[in-house]
């Protein structure tokens, strides 16, 4: 991902109130974490699986925070029951920042990630959590704060699968 | 040991920390507790510890107390490095392990039967707190100092196995009822608005 645009992705998160996150890093997105890193307003929680990403952004929303849980694809996978047992269940408000690796407009597919692309959608779907799929970085600021407005109406996780020049 | 009278010595210690309870004793500490704003009531195993630990660092001027049992902590073990990396100070684990997944009606035995040590293993992730205790007493001891301290505290009480959480009355509230008395709670005491982000 260009520098700009992990800028861009990082002033989109701050614009909309997004404060604490929770992540583990992949190759697509990771460029937004220094910059996140260097901004206090961002708290970061590094976790070792995104399943405890999931829930650890739970408890501090229940606290007050405004969250967002950054990861692969493959861990909307690994944290399928955290996400049913927990934020959607419970209901709580979180926005899901993820790599859409294996996707059509993923740079870098390949053998190794294609099959997480696909299974992708059914996946969320079948949780019913909305997404929306982002390639580009055109109004990437409203789009994001699109995303939050919507887990705060619906009280409820939303995912952004960020592709195209996100995985350049 | 017994869970119930382990519980019951934490009782006069709560006054406004948040409490998250496992499946494992939740029944018995909602009783116990008459069902405070402060319990949060998850209904799940697995999740305890990331819960409690989100709500220590969004909220690390408050005590987070969570309950946890040995099958829930061996289903996210992956917990303990993180929380050993984090080091909330404001975190306090109690861990009741009685070797079986109670739970299931078949008291079939846990990892920790055959020799997992789960307050070693939370050492080896960094958590310097850790400490196994057998008896009542002990129990007492490490739990008050580990409310009172600052610092991040994991008790790994060990008990015997029994069905008194079969025979405990059962809150009437329902997880999304229970998520909004929790978090009027925290707004009252925090003076601040929980979920009410407009994006």
């Amino acid at each position: 991902m260009e520098p700009e645009l992990a800028s861009k992705l990082v002033n989109g998160l701050k614009a909309a109130g997004i404060n604490f996150v929770t992540y583990l890093p992949e190759t697509r997105l990771s460029q937004i974490l220094p910059l996140m890193r260097q901004d206090e307003f961002f708290q970061l929680a590094p976790v070792a699986s995104e399943a405890e990403g999931v829930s650890i952004a739970a408890g501090a929303a229940l606290g007050g925070k405004q969250v967002a849980s950054y990861m692969e694809g493959t861990g909307v996978f690994v944290s399928t029951y955290n996400l049913l047992t927990i934020a959607e269940r419970f209901g709580i408000p979180m926005l899901l920042l993820v790599s859409y690796v294996g996707s059509a407009a993923d740079k870098r597919n390949s053998f190794l990630y294609v099959r997480r692309g696909t299974r992708m959608i059914p996946v969320l779907e079948a949780l019913g959590i909305e997404y929306q799929i982002v390639t580009d970085g055109e109004n990437l600021e409203t789009r994001i704060k699109d995303a939050v407005r919507m887990m705060h109406a619906l009280k409820l996780p939303v995912v952004l699968l960020f592709t195209g020049e996100f995985t350049v | 040991m017994n869970r119930s009278a382990c519980l019951e010595s934490l009782v006069p210690h709560i006054t406004d920390q948040l409490v998250v309870p496992s499946v494992s004793g939740q029944w018995i500490w909602g009783h116990l507790t008459k069902e405070h704003d402060g319990n949060l009531l998850l209904g799940s195993m697995g999740n305890a510890l990331g819960v409690g630990l989100g709500m220590a660092l969004g909220l690390p001027h408050r005590k987070v107390i969570v309950i946890e049992s040995d099958g829930s902590v061996l289903l996210s073990l992956f917990n303990l490095p993180t929380l050993g990396a984090l080091k909330p100070d404001n975190l306090v684990v109690f861990v009741f392990d009685n070797e079986k997944y109670s739970g299931s009606r078949i008291s079939r035995p846990s990892a920790t039967a055959a020799g997992t040590d789960l307050a070693a293993v939370a050492r080896d992730c960094g958590i310097s707190h850790a400490v196994e205790v057998r008896d009542l007493d002990s129990f007492k001891r490490e739990s008050q100092g580990a409310l009172s301290r600052q610092g991040l505290g994991f008790v790994v009480a060990k008990v015997e196995e029994t069905l008194e959480h079969r025979q405990a009355e059962r809150s009437t509230a329902d997880l999304t009822e229970n998520k909004y008395r929790f978090v009027r709670y925290i707004e009252r005491t925090e003076g601040k608005a929980v979920f009410r982000g407009r994006g």
